[in-house]
């Protein structure tokens, strides 16, 4: 090949290339703004279909908006980027340093739309959360867990055709423990307070499943990228 | 060759024996199922499998028993036919541990076809106003005792199961030739990764196609089960839901492998995508069903799959049909290999 690859990961590479996903994010604003779009105008049908969703409906319903919205943010990741560029960072940039700032990047973005989406679905229906703190920790950490299952699954769909529809039919079983994970958890900010110990089994499971899920990522994720 | 001759004779061996020993005698259901401290009683016993008319030196015995220390005997005991029984009971003046009811086991021991029981047969209510001290002797006059083992070679009788027990030696194996099926996939999966060669992603394709069709079985043999276990073939149970979402998990594998043009590509990202989608089976299969309750056997209050469901009889039809199976599920898939290879060959592209 005549590239001297580095084995190890490249933490200097790290911060460029994640400056780099924010300014194309920027710059390509159609995107972003599409997204919120997304979001509100979903919001906007739960408000028009339904008038008092019950906590259960307000729950289900609020983590399918996340949920598809963290879709379609992710989906992008791998194709919005020409193969020309894409060959140039296989050249200059270890493929787990490429992986983790796109992760990274995915998960700060899940987060503002999860944030977004709570502050508009709140406005439009009672919210049912009591405590807040837990309920925000809950989608932090929702969508860490949707960046790495997204993130991993849109770079094969990348390599095919039809890659949203292939992105929604990979992850659905990867995402489903996570989201049931998640749909329990956000209960227990429901009421206004509950044992604190009931939660931590839920919160260790998902920790779990997320552990097993970055270490497979960064394990399978160079077979991906070699083309 | 051997090996498929062994899968052949095991799994005749599994049907035959699977539907021709017998179930043990149990006892179906006892009429009237209640009654009051202080009367006399007639409580018919319904036998399955019972031969309580058979002649004998020593008459049937039959008790109502509240645990080891407290049993009541039947005064007399008239068998009807062989599965009919009348037993005349005296009902004692108090219950044990000054209880206001308590659920008592009926239990019927014929001296040569041996002892059966159904447990929380007959509920006994305490008499308002009666004593409780000092508890009635009837309790423990004569306790259940020198019990007549059932010989010959039978499978357990379990009530709600009946004959459906049987059906362990099939659906269970579905769920053990699945799990080795898919991590031969991913084996070969993983051998694709490290070496490039069509063979590996043939075996994977191959092995997956063949798991998805045992686990297809697996869940129908599960409703036929469910029909007559738990009232309806699909109640949503979360071991259902699972199962038909780690299907769906390699449903998605072939549809992976269908959305690309050129063969390597193909091969190479299914092959990871095998490898991510049997490391999240686990938290799907092992975890998560542990979270919710469930109506199947290992789950939440509900018994495992272990010493008390399969007793010794069982394991010599259960162990040598999970290896019949296993054999036949990769028979099947060496089937489907060298089909695939010689179609490969055929058009060149291997």
């Amino acid at each position: 090949m005549g590239i001297v690859r580095e084995k190890d990961m490249n933490w200097k590479n790290l911060w460029p290339l994640l400056h780099k996903e924010v300014i194309l994010e920027l710059r390509q604003r159609y995107a972003l703004s599409g997204i919120v779009l997304h979001v509100v105008s979903m919001v906007f049908v739960v408000y028009v279909a339904s008038v008092k969703p019950s906590p259960p409906v307000w729950n289900t319903l609020f983590w399918l908006i996340v949920l598809f919205a963290s879709i379609n943010a992710v989906v992008k990741s791998f194709i919005r980027e020409s193969g020309a560029r894409q060959l140039y960072y296989y050249q200059v940039v270890d493929p787990a340093t490429l992986l983790l700032a796109k992760m990274i990047y995915n998960a700060l973005l899940l987060m503002v739309l999860g944030g977004l989406a709570l502050v508009a679905f709140s406005l439009v229906s009672n919210s049912p959360v009591q405590r807040w703190p837990l309920f925000i920790g809950v989608l932090a950490l929702g969508s860490a867990s949707f960046s790495v299952a997204f993130t991993f699954i849109s770079a094969i769909a990348a390599k095919a055709d039809q890659s949203a529809t292939l992105v929604a039919i990979l992850s659905f079983p990867v995402v489903l423990p996570i989201l049931l994970t998640l749909l329990r958890l956000s209960v227990a900010s429901f009421a206004p307070s509950t044992l604190s110990g009931g939660i931590w089994p839920d919160v260790r499971n998902l920790l779990a499943v997320d552990a097993i899920l970055v270490a497979l990522v960064f394990v399978l994720f160079p077979y991906i990228w070699r083309d | 060759m051997w090996w498929k001759l062994t899968s052949v004779i095991l799994l005749l061996y599994t049907i035959l024996a699977g539907f021709l020993v017998p179930l043990k005698s149990g006892i179906e259901r006892v009429e009237p199922n209640t009654a009051r401290t202080g009367e006399q009683v007639t409580v018919r016993f319904y036998g399955y499998n019972t031969f309580f008319s058979r002649p004998s030196e020593v008459p049937i015995r039959v008790w109502l028993y509240y645990n080891s220390s407290y049993a009541l005997m039947a005064d007399v005991v008239r068998p009807i036919n062989d599965t009919i029984l009348e037993a005349t009971f005296r009902m004692p003046i108090n219950l044990p541990e000054g209880k206001p009811f308590v659920l008592l086991n009926a239990l019927a021991d014929h001296p040569t076809e041996g002892a059966s029981i159904l447990p929380i047969a007959f509920t006994l209510h305490q008499t308002p106003g009666s004593t409780q001290i000092p508890l009635d002797s009837a309790w423990t006059a004569r306790p259940v005792e020198k019990l007549h083992p059932q010989k010959g070679f039978s499978f357990p009788y379990q009530n709600i199961l009946y004959e459906t027990i049987r059906n362990t030696y099939f659906h269970v194996p579905m769920w053990f030739v699945l799990l080795f099926l898919f991590a031969a996939s991913v084996w070969y999966s993983l051998k694709y990764l490290r070496h490039p060669e069509t063979e590996y992603d043939r075996r994977a394709a191959a092995y997956a196609e063949v798991g998805i069709l045992f686990g297809l079985m697996g869940l129908a043999s599960g409703m036929v089960w469910a029909t007559y276990t738990w009232g309806k073939p699909w109640s949503n149970d979360i071991k259902q839901l699972m199962t038909a979402v780690a299907l769906l998990i390699y449903f998605a594998y072939f549809v992976l492998r269908g959305s690309f043009s050129d063969p390597e590509k193909s091969a190479r990202l299914a092959a990871v995508y095998n490898v991510f989608a049997f490391a999240s089976l686990i938290p799907l299969l092992y975890i998560l069903p542990r979270m919710f309750d469930s109506l199947h056997p290992g789950a939440t209050g509900n018994p495992a799959f272990g010493s008390q469901d399969l007793d010794n009889t069982m394991r010599a039809v259960f162990y040598p049909a999970v290896v019949g199976w296993t054999l036949l599920g990769f028979w099947i898939a060496d089937l489907r290999i060298r089909f695939q290879r010689l179609k490969d060959r055929t058009l060149g592209l291997d």
